[in-house]
């Protein structure tokens, strides 16, 4: 106990010691080129988010000006968009998807971290042959698995419930989280689990008390994505489910109505389903910033 | 320094047997619950005359004669093709810049970390209806402002060239997904040991070499599982293609999501779409397979 | 009995026997003419149905009324709204994979085909007959024709009731039509006076007059950037090739299939009819290859065309203050004819409400499509959503609720073009012969190949998808 203890306190002691904020090759020069640096990352951010802003911005704007050229920059916005969204009930549906993508997140985590470490750790039989099928899963379009899901469900009555979207979205999911985080795994340093085993850990025991907590930031990481794929998945959320399991991307469509495209509901809609990813990636990035090290990176 | 990932020797495989499988097992098995058997039996309509959805008589190969014979499936396989050839690098190589300015050090990271991810947050539908917003002809905000005011498309617009729009989609696919390589990358940099730097910079290696001799081969497993990773995800992009082209103009932006989803929802023509579903599938896998191969011994991946 | 206690009787109870004469030899006055969705669904109280429909503003207040049905019979009616593409998808993948959990699906007239090809639907005309739910007061006849029988008939049966009437009119903006300078310089050249179009060589000669370039002058204006005469759909899907087919190719004479369901593709006329069509993209924002049934309405609202022909339930959304800076200065016509013509036709998009084979209460979910089309449903109808929809009685046009709402001039439109719709043919592989069409159809708008060449083309496409479509 003593001897893991002690290496995995030498191990964070020596990656503190190389010290602060700049990481790898090409020590900072300094705060110029640090503003330098800084300055292209906030252009290039900008950029990249303005189409984004220009939505949040169409989320009050009265829809006569909306489209207008040249564009109109000043106006008196309005609360009708936010107002009808939350009339059209667009909250239970944001709340599904939480629930849908929270479930289908975490039975991933759950069953494909032990698969992840083991793959990378263990000389499973042909474990090639099985990394391939796992990947396999995910190769054919779900435009065409779709309707054979349709009817498979259908006919096991799994149709508009939580439990076959659920599983319906591991095909992808756990695949991918696998994958990503077999990589991952593969990074860790090996001295830690074969210190745990020669002080008579047993591998599980090593798995959940010295992998898991190195494991973290990438178990965050893929999960978050996983959890991102999930949220906005559209195809078999509309086939697979049904009025009692309409996600938030399937209520999208209805704002494309026979009368029009509702672009300011749409915008809202579209701005409030990044709320709560947002939120997640924000407070859990400190964790996928920091890597795989225990040492502190300083962010 | 013993390479990350080595496995325990040979005498460790004695002692722990069964374990590994055990951690496996969960997951193989949903896995084949419900990634496998959809498929058989998507593979089993492919074998038969469907009409109407419902299962006809055994047709043998004739599903996948027509599908092959096809001359707009193989056009839509190379719309695919130009796709994931464009979008996929280019989302790579901004997103392995941007990892590395972010690496770099720079301040607000923690703002800009997550603001910068948004684009991979939004839903794909959404996606589409924010470009649609952006570059409709004439009253698009950048096809007006930009576009049209520097008089730089004459006679068309971006969606409506069908030179111009397959890249379009690119655009937005790269604007889409670039942060989502951001963002893995940013966090293998950030697992990289200190150690083989400093040893490097007493050496007097230049920021450069350290870059190609140091970082690329130590990032390789997670650069390539990601690459690959996106480039699968790139053949099935459907909602983006569909919202803002439809697969037009003429079939220029038809890829196969699209040219399957036309099977299937227009045509109700279950048989060919399943085959076709195999075809993607088989072609995939070997491409998949070959991947892996070549990472593993040219670029040492696995 | 004595005589006196016989006459008692006979004076106390004369009016029964004489009622029982009376019915007896006059059976048109007997109790059953008062019937009722209460008593017709007395056997059927108590059971649940599920309908599927497409969410319309006008379904949205039907969706409203069904408390008042559900109160009437005792039917539990779970009536679900999805907008066009879901209800497309998903009713079909019920009523074709046997699933059966909709009772009532709505269908859109091309989708007949394939259904009916399945043998999904099932046939109303058993309730039709059926005195006990048969609403005496239904009359049949005041349906919008050719519509509801185009869509609902076929092979001697009857699939259905008409639900909903999507029509293309003609949508201009009437102040530039109604500017004295534009008026005068429009007579000059062209020689007669400018007004909505009635054919579409007038169509043609004001989009021409209307196309100006940024820096001209338009009603009195400098452009600040250009400006077209005419805008059309023009994407590759959507409704594309139906605007082409019924709004210009059948003026001129042509269709796809002859009166056997053979594809005549390349006939003369529909060259003319395509050729016609595509001329038109000389006038038109050079985006409309990528133009849906969508942007359309968005680009006469941002007001970047003169005229358009569009569905009307769009102008609904756009012609009001608030939604487009020029609401109000609309006005709306029938669809065009030809003006060398003999046929005319207009694009129209009649879909109904029919009930699903495997449905297990097809009588309580006959009750219930009836109660929908009814005309006292109809009316409270409209009247809640305050004139806005498109009827499907012809006595709803004169409607208050229609002739107070400030789209007179709309309705009257709208009932110009439904005088010459028809429902889409009824042919199984409608979808991948459209699919085919659109695109050789576009090609020829983009100037990338003659009208000649495309229907060509088409004709050796569609025909290698089917030999004879129709069913």
């Amino acid at each position: 106990m003593a001897s893991i203890k002690s290496l995995a306190a030498s191990s964070a002691r020596s990656k503190e010691s190389e010290g602060a904020s700049t990481a790898r090759p090409g020590r900072s020069r300094g705060g110029r080129r640090r503003a330098l640096f800084t300055a292209l990352a906030v252009a290039w951010t900008a950029v990249g988010v303005f189409p984004v802003l220009w939505m949040a911005v169409m989320t009050v704007k009265p829809e006569a000006l909306m489209f207008a050229r040249p564009p109109v920059w000043a106006f008196t916005p309005t609360a009708e968009h936010v107002r009808h969204v939350l009339a059209e009930g667009f909250v239970w549906n944001l709340g599904r998807s939480l629930v849908v993508a929270g479930l289908s997140t975490a039975l991933v985590v759950v069953v494909g971290t032990p698969a992840a470490y083991a793959f990378a750790r263990f000389p499973i039989r042909r474990r090639d042959d099985l990394l391939l099928f796992v990947l396999a899963t995910r190769l054919a379009p779900p435009v065409a698995l779709v309707i054979p899901f349709y009817l498979i469900y259908a006919r096991v009555g799994l149709l508009d419930t939580y439990t076959g979207l659920v599983l319906a979205y591991l095909t992808f999911n756990l695949s991918f989280y696998v994958w990503v985080l077999w990589s991952f795994c593969r990074d860790l340093p090996v001295e830690l689990e074969e210190a745990a085993r020669a002080d008579g850990y047993s591998p599980g025991r090593v798995l959940i008390r010295v992998v898991l907590p190195l494991l973290r930031p990438g178990i965050i990481a893929t999960s978050v994505l996983c959890f991102i794929f999930a949220w906005n998945e559209f195809l078999y959320a509309f086939m697979l489910g049904g009025k009692a399991v309409e996600t938030l991307p399937v209520a999208v469509p209805k704002l494309i109505t026979s009368q029009g495209v509702k672009w300011g509901e749409l915008s809202v809609v579209g701005i409030a389903a990044l709320a709560p990813i947002a939120a997640v990636v924000f407070v859990l990035q400190r964790h996928i910033v920091r890597g795989l090290t225990m040492g502190a990176v300083k962010g | 320094m013993t390479p990350a990932g080595a496995r325990p020797g040979g005498g460790e495989a004695a002692r722990v047997g069964w374990f590994p499988y055990a951690l496996i097992a969960p997951a193989m098995l949903t896995l084949i619950a419900v990634g496998l058997v959809p498929f058989l039996y998507t593979v089993y309509l492919s074998f038969h005359e469907m009409r109407h959805a419902q299962i006809g008589d055994w047709a043998g190969l004739s599903n996948y004669r027509a599908l092959l014979l096809n001359p707009r499936f193989w056009h839509s396989a190379g719309v695919s093709a130009l796709f994931i050839a464009t979008a996929v690098p280019l989302a790579f190589g901004l997103g392995l810049a941007g990892a590395l300015i972010l690496n770099r050090g720079i301040c607000l990271r923690s703002v800009i970390i997550p603001v910068r991810f948004v684009p991979t947050m939004m839903a794909p539908a959404v996606v589409a209806i924010l470009w649609k917003i952006m570059l409709a002809g004439s009253w698009g905000l950048i096809s007006y402002n930009v576009i049209e005011r520097f008089g730089i498309l004459t006679g068309t617009s971006v969606l409506a060239s069908p030179a111009l729009a397959l890249y379009a989609l690119v655009l937005v696919d790269v604007w889409q997904w670039t942060p989502f390589m951001m963002l893995a990358l940013f966090a293998g940099l950030q697992s990289l040991p200190e150690t083989p730097y400093r040893a490097a910079a007493v050496d007097g290696a230049t920021a450069l070499q350290a870059f190609r001799r140091l970082t690329v081969p130590l990032m390789m497993p997670l650069m390539v599982v990601i690459g690959l990773l996106r480039l699968i995800d790139a053949s099935k992009v459907f909602d983006t293609i569909f919202l803002l082209t439809g697969g037009g103009p003429g079939t220029a932006t038809e890829s196969v999501s699209l040219f399957v989803y036309k099977r299937v929802f227009d045509f109700w023509d279950l048989g060919p779409a399943a085959a076709t579903a195999v075809v993607i599938w088989v072609m995939f896998f070997a491409f998949a397979n070959g991947f892996y191969q070549v990472a593993r011994r040219k670029l040492g991946a696995f | 009995m004595s005589a006196r206690r016989t006459r008692q009787i006979v004076r106390k109870t004369w009016p029964v026997p004489l009622a029982a004469l009376l019915l007896a030899i006059v059976p048109g006055l007997s109790p059953a003419q008062t019937w009722s969705y209460k008593d017709a669904a007395k056997p059927y109280t108590g059971r649940s149905i599920t309908i599927l429909d497409e969410v319309t503003p006008l379904q949205e207040s039907m969706k409203a009324l069904v408390p008042e049905f559900e109160k009437e019979t005792g039917i539990k009616v779970d009536y679900q709204l999805l907008n066009h593409f879901e209800v497309i998808s998903k009713g079909q993948a019920d009523m074709l994979s046997g699933r059966g959990a909709y009772d009532a699906v709505m269908l859109h007239s091309p989708q007949m085909g394939l259904l009916l090809e399945a043998g999904v639907i099932r046939p109303i005309d058993e309730f039709l007959g059926n005195k006990a739910l048969s609403n005496p007061a239904l009359d049949r006849a005041d349906f919008i024709e050719p519509a509801a029988d185009s869509l609902t008939k076929f092979g001697g049966k009857t699939y259905g009731f008409l639900n909903w009437n999507y029509n293309v009119v003609y949508w201009a903006r009437g102040d530039l039509l109604s500017h004295p300078t534009e008026r005068a310089a429009f007579k000059k050249h062209f020689n007669y006076d400018l007004a909505p179009a009635k054919t579409l060589q007038q169509m043609r000669d004001i989009a021409q007059f209307f196309t100006r370039k940024k820096g001209e002058k338009l009603a009195g204006e400098t452009l600040e950037s250009d400006f077209y005469g005419i805008v059309l759909e023009g994407i590759k899907g959507g409704t594309t090739l139906w605007t082409v087919l019924d709004a210009f190719v059948k003026n001129f004479g042509g269709d796809l299939f002859d009166a056997d369901g053979r594809p005549t593709v390349n006939r003369p006329e529909n060259v003319a009819g395509v050729k016609f069509w595509a001329e038109l993209w000389k006038y038109s924002p050079p985006g409309q290859a990528e133009y849906s049934l969508i942007d359309v309405p968005t680009v006469m609202g941002n007001g970047i065309a003169a005229q358009t022909l569009a569905w009307s339930d769009f102008v609904l959304g756009i012609d009001q203050p608030g939604k487009s800076k020029l609401a109000g200065k609309f006005l709306y016509a029938g669809s065009p004819a030809n003006a060398q013509g003999k046929k005319r036709s207009a694009e129209t998009e009649p879909s109904g409400i029919v009930i699903s084979k495997h449905s297990k209460q097809p009588e309580a979910t006959y009750l219930f499509i009836q109660w929908m089309v009814d005309k006292t449903t109809q009316q409270q109808l409209f009247a809640k959503s305050g004139g806005a929809g498109v009827p499907i009685r012809t006595s709803t046009w004169a409607l208050p609720s229609l002739k107070q709402s400030r789209f007179t001039g709309l309705y009257a439109a709208m009932q110009e073009s439904l005088k010459y719709g028809i429902a889409k043919p009824k042919a199984p592989k409608l979808y991948e012969i459209m699919d085919v069409l659109v695109g050789l159809v576009q090609e020829v708008g983009l100037g990338k190949k003659t009208a000649d060449a495309a229907l060509k083309e088409g004709q050796e496409k569609v025909t290698a998808i089917c030999a004879k479509c129709t069913l």
